[in-house]
């Protein structure tokens, strides 16, 4: 046994000092970085709601002037949603997930990292413009006009539409990263039906980032190009449409209240079934509520837009659906209290946290319901009245469980016990405070406060209602540092925590307080949803021989590996090998960050950064000679075989982190597309400005092009999975020259064009389509350059060649996805 | 339906036990914060519906919270030794119940009350009589009666007892247009036009809102709606229609000269005197500013030592608005204040 731990601690432990910090990627590092980083950022937010408070305790305050009041919701806003809500979720589900599904780490233990320096560089961009003085000023939701070139002229929404369209890269990034793990890597034995309800709730959320990041990151993209580079996306004077940007933004922004709530479904239900000792009640519908809220959370959008003056029939039918959301949410309310009723609950501070949670959540969603209304929002919208309806939600429906969580897991995060009486404390507090503070502010709604306001006149019935909003406030805020002053001091002096110490039943609670870096010594065969009340404890010592091969109690020295497992039923197919510490995600996150916050210095910073960016991932994904099979990621292990051979295909998690990307760009080409087809029906004649519809013959020539390089990628793809390299090396080469071809008629086809980016809106909606297109040949012709040069060298084979069938797999997606885009842009000006 | 949604509303709770609880919470919203421009004291028949519908929401969604904390609570701390739910039968029932049947019954009334609601207050179902266009600005509201011939701001006058159409856009970045004790409210659009019905049932001032935020001075973007009876209305009209009033004496015409040779002509209409910019408004019509009751978006009362405060230090009363300071010696001052107030 000493030998198999030695083995395992020396392969999984992270090097010492600054390097090791810098190129660290185990989950529960990075998972735990997030974490912090979310709720120190919770704390800066929760200061910055604390001076609106006080700015609003009475009427014609000036603590704050009229534009640093601005500056100051919207960094509250815009901080509590993208840079802690969403981050921390993610972070437990980093954290957690492994644990709970007995995987070593995750799918892609780097690109993990290298979402963590993602979010840490855009959360210090945006706090950099804070600082100087220029934060965004145009609210968390940046509408349009008022957030464009012509009535917001200073950088501070600039910042904004670089730094949020930045982060979502990290949100993406460890979506793609959650669900390839939670599909690929999770303990033997562990179908589908047997995963806890958190890991479900992270799957759903992971999801729906991946469906609703890429329409955001469409309409800040847009945003950011009208204020930079001239366009008209959203300028009424070149056929542009402000609403455009309302449909994008709340497109992703009402899933995004999900995104955040659903996890914290997730923590209810896991902190219910410890708490009354017993599996929570109706596992099945409540996947399927999870689910549903998934999906009808998507069909939402427009009930934040009831006020712009839609059809009415439309707007009833989002009230609908917006209204059928409360279902699968009750069912998930009715499911736990039959479990309390059932079980026998232990008050202890979690179970205080789910209290809180139901009390104040419950009631968020009765106020929900009637704010989808239409007419009843028609008074109530952008009041007061959804200022308390949302905070119901949001800190009732998410933080309450969040610290309920934190109070939780922080036994087995830090190795000691929170102490129950600070935690008390902390939730009272918490719990009286928010209601003093939001509960008023129903009525200060209906009494005629609008939201957003810095001041208000003296003399409308709002003094009294604000002052008392203003006390809970503060009230709240001593509960949070209660909390906060709790972990702080129990991490310290904590009593050590075993084990288990609330006697819970899912896989995290079977390793030590905190985990060793390998997470298990036994990587656990699972029988059961709880198999910690429900399976013998045999996890805590060496497993039966005849188990040992097939669930990787101890990898070959320096490999760190973790099992494979089938997508359903949790079949051991493989040993995944992960790699080990890098440099290479902070590099490839200062590239990217260059990309992206370097439009704000100078535009030529932005291929300067692209550039750069492909020097990174170069160096990210060249071979590591030392360890020639690290690069192939997956090892066949079907038979206890030493004589290992690489796999390709769905078995690999690579081919489903490609199909994940894949997904995340058909979103953003579909948003594309949604766009252009959304400003044509807007606008009077298309093309706008009496341009004639664009030429055919040299356009569907260039379509044949790049259809062919698909087929000669294919040619070349079948070839190498015959053994053939030379055919490889000739299929990379056409479709290489191919690619060059259909870019330089691109050009020429371009520079012939007699309207601009900056001409009118049809013009910006042509070029960006076309010019986004255009920036997905190019890298790929860049990444096709670097799997040619591996070509070259000879060093794929009939059975490695994982990187030539996800570079063809990336390939043909740009191909196809041109022939929508094709049609869009030649046919289509001609049949509307 | 308007009647019979408000009435069948009005019926539930007139019949009704919680009544007095009702009243209690009206009597706070009325009583303890009078002067609110509150949307549950509705002041116009549209306001009505939206409250009646609210006070129905209100009941049962009080009903849900009450019986699941309830559920919640005497599930949490009955004895064992009680009546469980431990068949599976039972359990499924109770969430089937609770959690599937039960809301939908309500959600769809609910869903039925509102679409019902909506067709009512809709400007679709109320032909009006009076026509009224309002273009939202950087913190202020112009308005026209376009048959009229009248152009005016901040403040819009309307007979009582009588739908009036506004029609609503936008010369810069998106307002909305918010009324609360005579309707929902409805956005100000760059490019785009919206039609709002409201109606008042009795004399008043009603104070309106900007509910979208519109930059640094969105919080003082108000307006008054002034319900007048309908002969009133028509004299105001006549009033409104009027060129401006020649100066009457010395003061009077040196203040006008002040007015066209301090730069408040670039931005400022005073319809016989200084025609308005050819591109849209960029301040207010000044024609009959002496009959309006508040100035700079109804936020200061219109007396002589605001209207000479708002001249010299318009970024003080009222920073970030677009109205440049004008520097003006004492009599300069007076004058031209004086000239402003004998435009009645």
């Amino acid at each position: 046994v000493a030998t198999t731990l030695d083995r395992l601690e020396r392969t999984w432990s992270p090097p010492a000092g600054l390097m090791g910090w810098l190129t660290a990627v185990n989950h529960r590092t990075v998972g735990l970085r997030y974490i912090t980083t979310a709720l120190i950022l919770f704390l800066i937010a929760g200061a910055q709601a604390l001076v609106i408070r006080l700015q609003l305790a009475q009427p014609g305050l000036s603590i704050l002037s009229p534009e640093a009041y601005n500056q100051v919701f919207t960094m509250h806003g815009t901080t509590m949603m993208f840079l802690f809500a969403v981050p921390v979720m993610e972070g437990i589900g980093i954290y957690l997930v492994p644990l709970m599904i007995g995987a070593r780490d995750m799918a892609f233990p780097r690109l993990n990292a290298f979402g963590y320096w993602v979010y840490l560089i855009a959360a210090l961009t945006l706090y950099w413009s804070f600082l100087v003085g220029s934060a965004p000023d145009g609210g968390w939701f940046a509408y349009v006009p008022l957030t464009g070139p012509e009535y917001s002229q200073g950088l501070n929404i600039d910042y904004y539409v670089t730094a949020i369209t930045f982060l979502e890269i990290a949100a993406l990034v460890a979506a793609v990263e959650l669900i390839v793990t939670i599909f690929k890597l999770r303990a033997p034995g562990m179908a589908i039906h047997r995963m806890p309800l958190f890991v479900w709730a992270i799957l759903v959320m992971a999801f729906m980032i991946v469906f609703a990041m890429p329409p955001l990151m469409v309409g800040s993209v847009m945003l950011a190009l009208d204020r930079m580079v001239g366009t008209h996306f959203f300028n009424v004077a070149q056929g542009g449409d402000p609403l455009l940007w309302q449909h994008l933004f709340w497109f992703f922004g009402h899933p995004e209240v999900y995104i955040v709530l659903i996890p914290a479904l997730g923590v209810v239900s896991s902190i219910v079934a410890t708490f009354t000792r017993r599996a929570v009640i109706g596992y099945t519908p409540i996947v399927l509520s999870i689910v549903s809220i998934g999906l009808l959370s998507f069909g939402l959008w427009v009930h934040h837009m009831y006020t712009t003056g839609l059809p009415a029939l439309g707007e009833n039918f989002f009230a609908a659906a917006s209204m059928m959301i409360a279902i699968p949410s009750g069912i998930q309310i009715f499911a736990w209290i039959a479990t309390i009723w059932e079980g026998k609950p232990v008050w202890r501070t979690p179970f205080l946290f789910v209290m809180g949670f139901l009390i104040i959540f419950v009631l968020g969603g009765i106020t929900g319901v009637m704010v989808a209304s239409v007419p009843f929002d028609a008074q109530v919208h952008d009041t007061y009245f959804v200022v308390a309806h949302f905070h119901y939600v949001l800190i009732g429906g998410s933080v309450f469980p969040l610290l309920g969580g934190l109070h939780y897991w922080f036994p087995k995060a830090i190795g000691k016990l929170p102490s129950e009486r600070l935690g008390r404390w902390s939730f009272w507090l918490l719990f009286l405070g928010f209601n003093i503070a939001f509960f008023p502010m129903h009525i200060t709604g209906f009494l005629g406060m609008p939201r957003r306001v810095y001041t208000y006149l003296p003399g409308l019935g709002w003094d009294v209602l604000n002052l008392v909003s203003t006390i809970g406030a503060f009230v709240f805020a001593l509960g949070a540092l209660v909390f906060a002053y709790n972990m702080v001091r129990s991490a310290r002096h904590g009593p050590l925590a075993d084990d288990n110490p609330w006697g819970a039943g899912t896989l995290e609670w079977a390793t030590s307080s905190p985990p060793p870096p390998y997470n298990f010594r036994v990587v656990p065969e699972v029988r059961s949803r709880e198999p910690l009340w429900e399976q013998e404890r045999w996890w805590a010592s060496e497993p039966p021989a005849e188990r040992q091969a097939s669930i990787v109690a101890d990898p070959e020295a320096g490999r760190r590996e973790t099992p494979g497992t089938s997508l359903l039923d949790g079949r051991v197919m493989t040993r995944v090998v992960l790699p080990g510490p890098s440099l290479w995600p902070l590099g490839l996150a200062i590239a990217v960050a260059i990309t992206f916050i370097g439009s704000l210095i100078s535009l030529w910073l932005v291929p300067i950064g692209a550039l750069l960016t492909y020097v990174a991932i170069v160096g990210w994904t060249w071979p590591n000679r030392a360890r020639p099979q690290a690069e192939v990621n997956v090892v066949a292990a079907e038979t206890p075989d030493p004589q290992r051979e690489p796999v390709a295909g769905s078995e690999a998690p690579m081919w489903w982190g490609i199909v994940m990307l894949i997904v995340i760009e058909t979103t953003v080409f579909a948003t594309l597309i949604t766009s252009y087809f959304y400003l044509s029906n807007g606008a009077a004649e298309w093309p706008l400005g009496g341009f004639s519809p664009p030429d055919l013959l040299l356009p569907t020539i260039n379509l044949g092009v790049l259809l062919l390089s698909g087929g000669a990628m294919y040619w070349g793809d079948r070839g190498i999975h015959q053994g053939n390299q030379r055919r490889l090396i000739i299929g990379l080469l056409i479709s290489f020259a191919l690619g060059v071809v259909f870019l330089v008629l691109k050009y020429i086809e371009y520079s012939d064009n007699d309207y601009l980016w900056d001409t009118n809106a049809y013009g910006s909606v042509v070029w960006t389509i076309t010019g986004f297109h255009s920036a997905h040949v190019i890298a790929l012709l860049l990444k096709t350059l670097t799997v040619l040069v591996l070509a070259w060298q000879g060093f794929f084979t009939e059975k490695r060649n994982l990187g030539v069938e996800v570079n063809g797999f990336y390939w043909q997606f740009v191909v196809v996805v041109w022939l929508p885009l094709y049609a869009v842009l030649y046919l289509a000006p001609r049949w509307l | 339906v308007r009647e019979g949604l408000g009435s069948v509303t009005r019926s539930v709770w007139r019949s009704n036990r919680w009544q007095p609880v009702v009243a209690w919470f009206t009597a706070l919203l009325l009583s303890g914060c009078a002067g609110a421009p509150s949307a549950l004291a509705p002041r116009g028949p549209n306001a009505q519906r939206i409250a009646d519908l609210w006070w129905l929401m209100l009941a049962l969604g009080s009903a849900v919270y009450l019986v699941v904390v309830a559920l919640f609570f005497y599930g949490a701390f009955r004895r064992q030794a009680d009546a469980s739910l431990s068949t599976k039968r039972l359990t499924w029932a109770f969430i089937g119940v609770g959690g599937v049947a039960v809301p939908l019954v309500i959600l769809l009334t609910v869903l039925i009350l509102s679409a019902r609601t909506s067709g009512a207050v809709s400007a679709l179902a109320q032909p009006s009589d009076v026509q009224i266009t309002v273009i939202g600005h950087q913190y202020w509201w112009e308005i026209h009666y376009p048959d009229e011939q009248v152009i005016t701001a901040n403040e819009i006058h309307i007979p009582v007892g009588q739908p009036v159409a506004l029609t609503l856009s936008s010369q810069d970045v998106i307002h909305s247009f918010w009324v609360p004790e005579l309707h929902g409210k409805l956005d100000l659009l760059p490019g785009n036009t919206n039609t709002l019905v409201i109606e008042a049932d009795q004399p008043g001032t009603y104070r309106g809102i900007c509910a979208e935020f519109c930059g640094p001075q969105h919080a003082l973007m108000q307006l008054l709606v002034v319900a007048q009876e309908p002969t009133q209305f028509a004299a105001w009209l006549d009033a409104q229609r009027q060129l401006a009033r020649e100066p009457a004496d010395e003061t009077l015409r040196r203040g006008q000269q002040i007015f066209l040779g301090s730069g408040c002509s670039y931005c400022h209409a005073i319809q016989g005197v200084a025609p308005p910019a050819a591109n849209g408004a960029v301040g207010p019509d000044l024609t009959h500013v002496a009959s309006r009751s508040t100035i700079a978006g109804a936020v200061f009362p219109n007396n002589r030592g605001n209207l000479s405060g708002w001249i010299v230090d318009p970024q003080g009363m009222k920073p970030g608005n677009k109205m440049p300071p004008t520097r003006l010696n004492g009599p300069d001052l007076l004058a031209l204040v004086a000239y402003l107030e004998s435009l009645k």
